[in-house]
C-alpha cells in the first residue's frame, strides 16, 4: 500500500513538474492582441525560453488557452466549444482589455469579458498587453498552479491522515 | 488619367527563368539561413532575444503603463477631483467620488479614485486631461490579476503602485530626461544615431532588473 | 492626379427632379431618386475613358427627423478619369427598398449586405441579402439612431449559420467525391476570425461561402457615442498592423471639416511614421502569408524589422501597437529628441532583413510553384470588385492614393508606384516587397530635408488642448482646456470623404457632423472589405491549400474588415 502511493505521488509530482514547465498553449487570437501574441513567440521575446513554445492550434492537444483579442457574441459559441474540447486539466489566460472585460467596447456585439462564458485563471490587462506583460501573466499562472497543487496535496494528505485515523479507530 | 490605358483584362503570370526552373536559387536561400545559423551559433551575430524577466529592454520614457497618482510634498494627493480625467477617458473606467476638504481654502480631494485596469486601454487621455499633473503613467506593465475584483485599483494602490523611482516613470506632460537629451544634442555631446543604433533592439539596450 | 472637383454635367436624359446637384465640400454630390438609380449607374460607368469604374463605398445614414428617414450614400471614383462623385439616395422608413447595384459593380455585394444589416434597408435583386456583420440571433438594426449601443443579443450554438454552398448547375461535378468542409473561424489558416465553408469535388473547391463578422466591434456605433478626440484610440484598432495610418486618415478627415492647418512639423512626422507603419504592415502580411505556405524562417526575418519600428513608435507615443499618436490638429506630443537618429538607424537595418527574405523566396521554385497563378484576377475585374492598394497594383492597375490624390508630403518626394501584372499571390508578394523599398526611399528623402521647426499641434484653443504650462497659469487657457475635455471639439456641420493610402488600399473616412461634440456618423471605407468579398470567386476552382495561401496574400485584417 505504502509503496504504491509513494510511486504514484512521485509520478504525479513528475507529471506536474513537467506540465508546469511546458504548457502547450492554444492561442485563441482574434484581433490586435493576437499580433502582440506573435511578438511573444517570435525571436525578440521568445516564449520558448520557458518551454512554452509548442503552440498548438488544436484544442485537443493543449492545456492553456490564451484568449487574445475581442470576443464578439458571434464568436462566443465557438470559443465555448473550443474550451470544452480541451482536455483537463486546463487553464485560461485572458489577454488584453477586450477579452478581460470588453475594454472600451461597451457595445452591442462584444462580450463584456470572456468570464461570462468560461472560467478565467489569469487576467492580463493592457491594450494590447506588452509581450512582457503576457509573459508575466503566464509566469503568474505557473505560480498559481504550483500553489494550487501544493494546497491540493496538503488537503489530500490531511484527508488521508483522516481516513487512516478513522480506520485505525474502527 | 488618360495617360493610363485600360485596365488589363487578364492577369499575366510571372514566367520562370531557366535558373529558377532548375531550383538553383534555393542555394542562395540555403546560404542565407546557414549564415544566420553559423553566426548565431558561434555567438557572432546579434542575438535578438531578451531574457525577460532577468533582463529588460530600455523602455521609452513615454511608455503608457500602470497609472500613478502623484502627491504634493506633504504627501497628500495632488488630485482635486475635477473629473476631467474621467470625462476624457474613452473606456469610462475611472471612478471618482469627490470629498470637500475641511479647510475650505483647499480644493476638493478624491474620497474614492478607482481605475478598472481591465477596462483601461492605456491611451493616456487621462494624463492629457489632468490640469494638475495629478495622474501620470509609469512604464510598469507587469500586471496580472486573478479575478475581476482585484483589477479595480484604488487610490492607495495608485499612489504607490510599487516602489517606483525616476526611471520607472512613463507617459506624462513633461520629460526632464528628454530636455537633457535635447541640451546634449545642441552641444554636440552625444551621437544620437550611434545611440539609436545601439538602442534599436540589440543587447546593449538591456538593463538587468 | 488630383481629384477633379469641377461639377460634372448632370445627365440629361433623366427627369428633371430625379437628380439634384449639391455642392459638396470635397466632391460633387447628387441627390438621386431611387427609381433611376440603376439606369444612372449604368450611364455613369459607360464611358471607357471617364466612367466611374470603382465603387469605393456604400453606406447608410439615419436621419430620424427627416421625412425620408434613411439615406444611402455611394462614393464613386473613376480611376482613369480621376473624377469622384457622391450619390445620395433617400429612402423612406415605411418602404425601405432600393435597387441593388450588384450587376453594375460586383463590389456592391457585401456593402449592400452591410447596409441591410445595420439599417434594415432592402436591396431588390440582391441574391443573398443576409446579415453580414452581426450574428444570426441578432434583432434590430444597430446603426439606427434609436438602437441602444449596449443592447446585446446572445447567440447560442444551435442558432449558428451552417451554409451549404451549392456548385452552379453547369459545373462539371459528378457528385462523386463531394464533401463540404468548414474552415474557421478559429483556424490558424484563417487568421483567427474568418470562416470559409467549401464544397469540394475531390480536392477542388467547387463552391464556397465566406462568413465574416466574428470581430465586429461596432466601431461606427462607438464613434457616435464618443467625442471626436476620443475616436482616435478606436481608429487604432481598425487595421492594427499599421494603426498610425488609421490615425492619420481619421484626423485628416476631421481637420478638413474643421478647416485647420496642421503645422509642417506634424505633417512631416505623419508622413514618415505612416511610411514606417506601411513597412511594418507589409512585413507582417508577407511574413504571415509565407508561414501559411510553410516558409517559417521568413516570419522571423520579417518580424524583426517590425519589432524595431515598434521601438520608434514607442519612443514617440508610448505604445507599441495601438499608438494613438495623432490628435486632431497635429500630434499628441512632440517628437522625441532622437527621432531623426532612430529613423536613420532603422533605415540602415531594415534593408538587410528584406534582402534576406528576397534571397530566400523571390526566385525559389518551391514558393513560385505555390504562388504563381494562384488566386489570379485581372485588373478590370478587380476594379469592378472594388479593389485598391497593393493587391490591385499586382493586377496591373496603376492607382495609388498617395500619388493620384496626394496628401501630406507625398507630392514633394520622388518615388515610384510598383505595378506588376500577374494578379496572383506571387505578384502581391512582390508588390509589397517593392513598396517597402519605396517607402524607405520616401523616408530617406524626408529625413534629408530635415525636421521642420515649430509646433507639433495647431495653436487653436477650440481644437487642441493648450500647452500644459499655459493651462496651469492662465485662466482663459484653463477654461478652454476644461471645455475641450468636457464638451469635445465642436466640428461644424458638414460631410467629408477623405482618403489616405492605407497599407492594403484606399482607407477612406466618410465623416458627417451635425455640429455637436460627437460625430453624427463615421463610415470607414475599409480597403480589405471589397477585397475579401472576392475571396469566394478567387478560390473556387483551386485546391484548399491554394485557398490558404491566397488568404495570406490578400492581407485581410479582421479589425478593419469588420470594424
Ligand atoms: S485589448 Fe486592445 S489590443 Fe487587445 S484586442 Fe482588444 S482592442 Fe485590441
Ligand atoms: S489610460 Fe485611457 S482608458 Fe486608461 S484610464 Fe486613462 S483615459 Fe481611461
Ligand atoms: S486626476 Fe487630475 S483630472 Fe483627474 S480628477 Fe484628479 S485632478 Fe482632475
Amino acid at each position: 500500500m505504502i509503496g504504491e502511493s509513494w510511486v504514484t505521488t512521485t509520478f504525479e509530482k513528475l507529471e506536474e513538474w513537467g506540465r508546469n514547465n511546458s504548457f502547450w498553449p492554444l492561442p485563441f487570437g482574434t484581433a490586435c492582441c493576437a499580433i502582440e501574441f506573435m511578438s511573444v513567440v517570435s525571436s525578440h521575446y521568445d516564449m520558448a525560453r520557458f518551454g512554452y513554445e509548442v503552440v498548438r492550434f488544436s484544442p485537443r492537444q493543449s492545456d492553456v488557452m490564451i484568449v487574445a483579442g475581442t470576443i464578439t457574441d458571434k464568436m462566443a459559441p465557438v470559443m465555448k466549444k473550443i474550451y470544452d474540447q480541451m482536455p483537463d486539466p486546463k487553464w485560461v489566460v485572458s489577454m488584453g482589455a477586450c477579452a478581460c472585460s470588453g475594454g472600451f467596447y461597451r457595445a452591442y456585439h462584444v462580450m463584456q469579458g470572456i468570464d461570462e462564458l468560461i472560467p478565467v485563471d489569469v487576467y492580463v490587462p493592457g491594450c494590447p498587453p506588452s509581450p512582457e506583460g503576457l509573459m508575466y501573466g503566464i509566469l503568474q499562472l505557473k505560480e498559481k498552479i504550483e500553489r494550487d497543487t501544493k494546497k491540493r496535496r496538503k488537503r489530500e494528505k490531511a484527508k488521508r491522515a483522516d481516513d487512516d485515523g478513522s480506520v485505525a479507530a474502527a | 488619367m488618360s495617360s493610363r490605358g485600360a485596365h488589363p483584362r487578364h492577369p499575366a503570370p510571372y514566367r520562370y527563368t531557366i535558373v529558377e526552373r532548375l531550383y538553383l536559387p534555393l542555394l542562395s536561400g540555403l546560404w542565407v539561413t546557414l549564415r544566420h545559423f553559423v553566426r548565431n551559433f558561434f555567438g557572432r551575430g546579434k542575438t535578438y532575444t531578451i531574457n525577460y524577466p532577468e533582463e529588460r529592454r530600455l523602455y521609452s520614457p513615454r511608455y503608457r503603463g500602470h497609472h500613478i497618482l502623484t502627491t504634493r510634498p506633504d504627501g497628500s494627493l495632488r488630485c482635486v477631483a475635477c473629473f476631467l480625467c474621467a470625462a476624457a477617458c474613452p473606456a469610462e473606467c475611472i471612478h471618482i467620488e469627490a470629498g470637500e476638504h475641511p479647510d475650505l481654502n483647499i480644493e476638493k480631494y478624491p474620497l474614492l479614485y478607482n481605475i478598472d485596469m481591465l477596462r483601461c486601454v492605456f491611451c493616456g487621455y487621462c494624463v492629457d486631461a489632468c490640469p494638475e499633473e495629478a495622474i501620470i503613467m509609469s512604464n510598469n506593465h507587469d500586471m496580472a490579476y486573478f479575478n475581476r475584483g482585484q483589477s479595480v485599483v484604488t487610490k492607495d494602490e495608485l499612489q504607490k503602485p510599487y516602489a517606483y523611482d525616476e526611471s520607472r516613470l512613463g507617459y506624462r506632460p513633461h520629460y526632464p530626461e528628454e530636455q537633457a537629451q535635447h541640451a546634449a544634442l545642441r552641444h554636440g555631446l552625444v551621437d544620437l544615431v550611434e545611440e539609436a543604433r545601439r538602442q534599436g533592439a540589440d543587447s546593449a539596450s538591456r538593463t538587468a532588473s | 492626379m488630383p481629384t477633379t472637383t469641377a461639377p460634372l454635367p448632370l445627365p440629361e436624359r433623366f427627369p428633371a427632379d430625379s437628380i439634384q446637384l449639391r455642392e459638396g465640400l470635397d466632391q460633387p454630390t447628387w441627390i438621386v431618386r431611387r427609381e433611376i438609380l440603376v439606369d444612372l449607374a449604368r450611364e455613369l460607368t459607360a464611358d471607357p475613358e471617364t466612367g466611374f469604374d470603382l465603387l469605393l463605398d456604400l453606406c447608410g445614414v439615419d436621419y430620424p427627423d427627416r421625412e425620408e428617414r434613411f439615406e444611402v450614400v455611394y462614393h464613386l471614383a473613376s480611376l482613369r478619369g480621376g473624377g469622384r462623385l457622391r450619390l445620395k439616395v433617400p429612402v423612406p422608413e415605411d418602404d425601405p427598398v432600393l435597387p441593388s447595384l450588384i450587376d453594375v459593380w460586383k463590389g456592391a455585394d457585401w456593402f449592400e449586405r452591410e447596409v441591410y444589416d445595420m439599417f434594415g434597408l432592402h436591396f431588390e435583386g440582391h441574391p443573398n441579402l443576409r446579415r453580414i456583420l452581426t450574428h444570426e440571433a441578432f434583432q434590430g438594426h444597430p446603426l439606427r439612431k434609436d438602437y441602444d449601443p449596449a443592447r446585446r443579443w446572445i447567440l447560442t450554438e444551435d442558432k449558428m449559420y451552417r451554409p451549404q454552398p451549392e456548385p452552379p448547375m453547369d459545373a462539371e461535378d459528378d457528385m462523386f467525391e463531394r464533401m463540404t468542409i468548414n474552415i474557421g473561424p478559429s483556424h490558424p489558416a484563417m487568421h483567427g476570425t474568418f470562416r470559409v465553408v467549401a464544397t469540394l469535388d475531390g480536392e477542388i473547391i467547387s463552391a464556397s461561402e465566406v462568413e465574416i463578422g466574428y470581430l465586429h466591434r461596432c466601431f461606427e456605433k462607438m464613434a457616435e457615442t464618443h467625442t471626436w478626440q476620443q475616436v482616435i484610440p478606436y481608429t487604432d484598432r481598425l487595421n492594427y498592423c499599421s494603426s498610425f495610418i488609421n490615425n492619420v486618415g481619421y484626423c485628416r478627415a476631421v481637420e478638413t471639416l474643421l478647416n485647420v492647418e496642421v503645422p509642417p512639423r506634424a505633417v512631416w512626422a505623419r508622413t514618415i511614421l505612416s511610411e514606417f507603419s506601411r513597412v511594418m504592415d507589409h512585413c507582417v502580411c508577407n511574413g504571415s502569408s509565407l508561414v501559411d505556405s510553410g516558409a517559417l524562417t521568413n516570419f522571423w526575418y520579417l518580424f524583426q524589422p517590425r519589432e524595431e519600428i515598434y521601438g520608434l513608435l514607442e519612443a514617440c507615443s508610448g505604445a507599441r501597437l495601438t499608438v494613438s499618436y495623432c490628435r486632431i490638429g497635429g500630434l499628441a506630443a512632440d517628437l522625441p529628441p532622437d527621432f531623426e537618429a532612430r529613423c536613420r538607424a532603422l533605415l540602415e537595418t531594415i534593408p538587410a532583413f528584406i534582402d534576406d527574405v528576397e534571397k530566400l523566396i523571390v526566385s525559389n521554385r518551391i514558393w513560385l510553384d505555390r504562388a504563381v497563378g494562384i488566386a489570379a484576377i485581372g485588373g478590370e475585374e478587380a476594379v469592378n470588385w472594388g479593389w485598391t492598394g497593393p493587391c490591385l497594383r499586382a493586377s496591373g492597375v496603376d492607382y495609388d492614393v498617395r500619388r493620384d490624390n496626394p496628401y501630406d508630403l507625398y507630392d514633394t518626394v520622388d518615388w515610384d508606384v510598383p505595378v506588376f501584372h500577374g494578379g496572383d499571390v506571387h505578384d502581391r508578394f512582390r508588390v509589397r516587397i517593392s513598396e517597402i523599398r519605396e517607402s524607405l526611399k520616401i523616408i530617406r528623402q524626408l529625413l534629408d530635408r530635415g525636421m521642420p521647426e515649430g509646433p507639433f499641434i495647431v495653436d487653436d484653443p477650440h481644437v487642441a488642448l493648450p500647452p500644459k504650462e499655459v493651462a496651469y497659469n492662465q485662466m482663459e487657457a484653463m477654461i478652454y482646456h476644461f471645455k475641450l475635455i468636457m464638451d469635445g471639439i465642436q466640428v461644424p456641420p458638414g460631410e467629408i470623404y477623405s482618403a489616405v493610402e492605407g497599407a492594403n488600399g484606399e482607407l477612406g473616412f466618410y465623416v458627417l457632423s451635425d455640429g455637436s461634440g460627437k460625430p453624427y456618423r463615421i463610415k470607414v471605407r475599409p480597403p480589405c472589405f471589397p477585397i475579401f468579398s472576392t475571396f469566394s470567386r478567387l478560390i473556387n476552382g483551386g485546391t484548399i491549400s491554394d485557398a490558404v495561401v491566397s488568404l495570406g496574400g490578400l492581407n485581410v485584417i479582421a479589425g478593419e474588415l469588420e470594424r
